[in-house]
């Protein structure tokens, strides 16, 4: 009896299942999932696979940093958990100008700067995107763009580069004379202390 | 259960031949190396090679502070990463002796149960791949797309979050996300139907799968397997009902037991029905949790300023889609912990593949590999 | 066909002073070339429907054309042949320690066993390219020679893999011919001749007044025949749920794992021949070969043509739904399968046509 009881289940399931298959054949115009990119980018709204991107909260792409508005406090270098982020400062005088570094002045919260950011690298092969540098800045300089963000930076998220060297993102903005010049004043004050 | 292997068949003399199921595998379970020895076509031995994955995740986090610690935790288990941030945030916490709110109860539940759906589908989807079917396959995998794209929506990230902190969560909803998660459960909660019909009742795939590799209650425990495995031989054993970690005590869920309905209990067609199963009492889980949840409150009320945990060590385990994750925290009273061990489900799932694939024929011991939803992120860290 | 040809020869004066010999060389060329270009364009064809009905199966697109350069037609449309000039230029490469004969003729064998059963194959009230008197007899035989080429190829790669898929693969289709010369057998009875062009012509009028007189209609017990020799015949093909020697998630490709390139592109080519012959042997035997589903109407010689194809082609949908839809069974159960469920069936079936034709028509 079981001869023919498995015979029957075997009969009623694979036409059960083929059923499915073919109802999917037929919708296929309706529920295609499949974005023709580069043809077609994310996001898109009119088909729907996914949302509209304007309701974003947070949105993980390409790290960006305001130099303008960078005060050097290494917040940000500290909350890293893999140390992708390196960042060297000197002193500055008060009302000595550079106009690379935004003149030393105020940020765009009105925050004074004091502390001119000769190097600021951030290296994105190490880089996890946990986004977790972007919670402590206190200036909100460093962020990733698009989304939320769009009215600084739009949005990025293709950003693969041919050159390695490439792939280390250099913010700072100090030209090099100026960032030797003040090294070798520190070498001459640590030689004459 | 098994073949008696006996060389001596009057004259003449078979050899066993030894077989790698290489490190790259068709089936995508990551990189597993399996040294089998068989005779002819039957098993007689299979050797597990771990290692393949190893990334120090433990000696990372004794040099980073405890949130820094949390994209390394993602890592391990990378397919249900919301479930091992939980872990983590509820060990660290009952150490700190952190209340959060209820608001962020709810959340963590709704985003935990959420990544278990998605979990269980890739682990439903990859059996089908094994067996040879692939159009559920696809299937599992578009509806998981919709649960990334609603965690894409909350965090920005769709697989490694960095989302449960210590103390809260990082972000609020962003407007319109309970809506959309309403809408994704109306939507998921056929499918399973569908699920059912493609594969679940197929013969063929109840001829592949029922009565093969049985893991029996007994030796399961002695190896101590968890999670939908231990479930799938049927004692009726989950963490969110015996040893109770948040606030799964408002919720009303069954727990799904394997009973042996197509053959034995235990067999691999037990194992992916509970699994089966579970997404349809997650998804009650979820549903339940949006109607519940308070709207309004702060999610960022209890996150310290600074986690300084005092000194003492902990214990505690959580119930992640593979089984019973448990987190061991050893603290000196620095922001920096001084270790952290993770107990790892599916490690235990992979050491008793010996026992339960003796026996049986090649083309099983894919579909043990496959019904028993390992991650190898999880064995190695 | 080959009449056909010497006739058309004797007509030119050129070619009558030839020796015999090689007008009928000249002749069998001539047929030779159009089946095989016949097979290369099945395989294109049958291959791009088979990844665009899956596609759509599964929720996706399938292989398109899009975006600058050198794009794939629209709608995918040169995908195959972009895939084919690929598998032209690749380079040939020969393992080191492969037993060089075996694996070099195995390919040709696999496709000639192939090739070979296709002359037997109506198209047309006119279109065969052998009219044989032993016409399904002939097919039966000859599309065993393919298995050689299996285990030629399994056992030269020097690769154990390879060797499991091929053993697999020799078992499977020896056993499944069994089912496939039984059910044939039904239809053999009821007609009482071998020759396939007898088989389609005693396929024509209506039974109850609309349906055609198929033989799948005709007699409950060659219904049932019919489903036998069809899923008996996806097993000769090695197609899901029967592939387990290229059980692509088990041993990486099964018997071909070894070969590239061109080599490849052979075992490719002949799949899919077999894949159009199974459907193509069904179709003549059980639905009517070039007949008209509508009896009395469209039955000229170009239709008849178009019935063929059309119900050749609809039953390698039906071959691509299967694979697309179910899991693959393992080696045992296959034959199981085979010798405890189909073969008591078809030998109930010789019997149950054979009363039915004697008791109740």
């Amino acid at each position: 009896m079981r001869y023919f009881s498995n015979i029957w289940q075997a009969i009623t399931t694979l036409l059960i299942g083929m059923r499915v298959t073919i109802v999917h054949f037929f919708k296929a115009r309706k529920g295609i999932v499949t974005l023709q990119y580069p043809v077609e980018r994310w996001p898109r709204p009119e088909r729907n696979i996914g949302f509209s991107f304007d309701s974003y909260n947070v949105i993980r792409s390409r790290l960006h940093v305001d130099m303008d508005d960078c005060i050097g406090c290494l917040k940000c270098v500290r909350a890293c958990p893999v140390d992708c982020i390196r960042i060297e400062t000197f002193k500055v005088e008060k009302g000595v100008d550079i106009p690379e570094a935004n003149h030393i002045g105020v940020t765009s919260q009105g925050t004074q700067k004091r502390l001119l950011v000769t190097r600021f690298d951030i290296d994105m092969t190490e880089c996890c995107y946990c986004n977790l540098c972007t919670y402590p800045c206190p200036e909100e300089c460093i962020y990733m763009v698009g989304g939320p963000n769009s009215s600084k930076h739009e949005i990025d998220y293709e950003f693969s580069e041919y050159d390695r060297n490439n792939i280390i993102y250099r913010f700072a903005k100090v030209p090099p004379e100026e960032v030797a010049r003040r090294k070798a004043e520190k070498e001459m004050e640590k030689t004459a202390l | 259960m098994g073949v008696e292997h006996d060389h001596e068949l009057g004259v003449i003399h078979a050899e066993e031949m030894v077989l790698n199921v290489g490190p790259q595998h068709p089936s995508t379970h990551g990189v597993l190396r399996l040294k089998v020895q068989t005779d002819g076509e039957i098993i007689t031995k299979i050797d597990p090679y771990i290692g393949y994955l190893h990334r120090c995740f433990e000696k990372h986090c004794e040099n980073v502070t405890y949130e820094q610690c949390i994209p390394y935790i993602d890592r391990c288990d990378y397919i249900a990463s919301m479930n091992n941030d939980f872990g983590y945030a509820v060990t660290v916490e009952q150490l700190m002796g952190i209340e959060i709110p209820e608001k962020v109860e709810y959340i963590r539940v709704i985003v935990a149960e959420l990544n278990r759906i998605a979990s269980h589908l890739l682990a439903i989807g990859t059996i089908g791949l094994d067996v040879g079917a692939f159009t559920p396959f696809l299937y599992c995998f578009r509806d998981r797309e919709r649960i990334l794209d609603l965690f894409e929506m909350l965090c920005g990230a769709r697989l490694l979050y960095n989302y449960i902190w210590v103390g809260g969560v990082s972000h609020d909803f962003p407007v319109g996300w309970v809506e959309k998660t309403y809408e994704f459960i109306d939507y998921f909660e056929p499918k399973i139907h569908e699920y059912n019909e493609l594969l679940t009742y197929n013969k063929i795939f109840i001829e592949r799968t029922a009565d093969v590799g049985i893991l029996p209650v007994d030796v399961a425990i002695s190896y101590g397997v968890t999670g939908p495995n231990l479930r799938g031989s049927g004692l009726r054993w989950d963490l969110r009902r015996d040893d109770l970690y948040s606030i799964y005590d408002q919720f009303e869920f069954d727990i799904p037991v394997g009973t042996g309905a197509m053959g034995s209990v235990g067999d691999c067609w037990d194992r992916y029905y509970v699994r089966v199963r579970e997404m349809e009492e997650s998804a009650k889980i979820v549903r339940q949790a949006l109607d519940q949840m308070p709207r309004e409150g702060d999610v960022h009320a209890t996150i310290p300023r600074k986690i300084r945990p005092p000194k003492g060590q902990i214990y505690k385990r959580t119930e992640s889609p593979r089984g019973d994750l448990g987190f061991y925290i050893i603290s000196d009273g620095s922001p920096i912990p001084f270790r952290i061990k993770l107990r790892s489900p599916a490690f235990t799932a992979v050491s008793c593949i010996n026992e339960i694939a003796r026996g049986w024929m090649l083309s099983d011991v894919m579909v043990i590999l496959g019904s028993l939803d390992i991650v190898l992120g999880e064995i190695d860290r | 066909m080959v009449d056909f040809f010497l006739e058309k020869f004797s007509q030119i004066s050129w070619l009558t002073g030839l020796p015999d010999g090689i007008l009928f060389v000249l002749a069998v060329i001539l047929i030779a070339i159009p089946i095989f270009l016949f097979l290369a364009v099945n395989a294109l064809v049958v291959v791009y429907a088979e990844r665009k009905i899956s596609a759509f199966m599964q929720d996706r697109l399938g292989p398109m054309g899009q975006g600058a350069g050198l794009h794939a037609g629209k709608w995918g449309l040169l995908q195959t042949v972009a895939d084919t000039v690929k598998l032209i230029s690749k380079e040939d490469i020969i393992p080191a320690a492969v037993d060089k004969k075996l694996f070099i003729s195995a390919p040709f064998i696999f496709f000639i066993g192939s090739f070979i059963t296709f002359v037997a194959l109506p198209f047309n009230q006119t279109i065969v390219a052998a009219n044989f008197n032993i016409g399904i007899f002939y097919i039966v035989a000859v599309s065993s020679v393919g298995v050689i080429g299996i285990i030629l190829a399994g056992y030269g790669s020097n690769n154990k893999w390879s060797l499991y898929g091929a053993m697999r693969s020799a078992a499977q289709i020896i056993s499944y011919e069994i089912p496939v010369a039984l059910s044939l057998l039904t239809v053999v009875m009821l007609v009482g001749s071998l020759q396939m062009q007898e088989i389609i012509k005693a396929q024509d009028g209506v039974i109850w007044g609309f349906l055609p007189h198929w033989f799948v209609f005709k007699n409950p017990f060659t219904f049932i025949a019919f489903f036998i020799l069809f899923i008996s015949g996806v097993a000769e093909v090695n197609r899901t749920p029967f592939d387990i020697p290229e059980a692509e998630s088990e041993l990486v490709a099964g018997f071909h794992t070894e070969y590239s390139g061109l080599r490849w592109a052979f075992f490719f080519l002949a799949e899919y021949a077999n894949v159009f012959i199974v459907a193509g042997v069904a179709s003549v035997v059980f639905l009517g070969g070039w007949q008209s589903p509508i009896p009395g109407f469209l039955e000229g010689s170009g239709w008849g043509l178009v019935w063929f194809l059309g119900k050749a082609i609809f039953l390698i949908f039906t071959m691509i739904w299967f694979r697309w839809t179910f899991p693959r069974l393992r080696t045992d159960q296959l034959m199981v399968m085979c010798w405890k469920y189909f073969i008591p069936i078809a030998f109930i079936n010789i019997m149950g046509v054979g009363l039915w034709d004697l008791f109740v028509s």
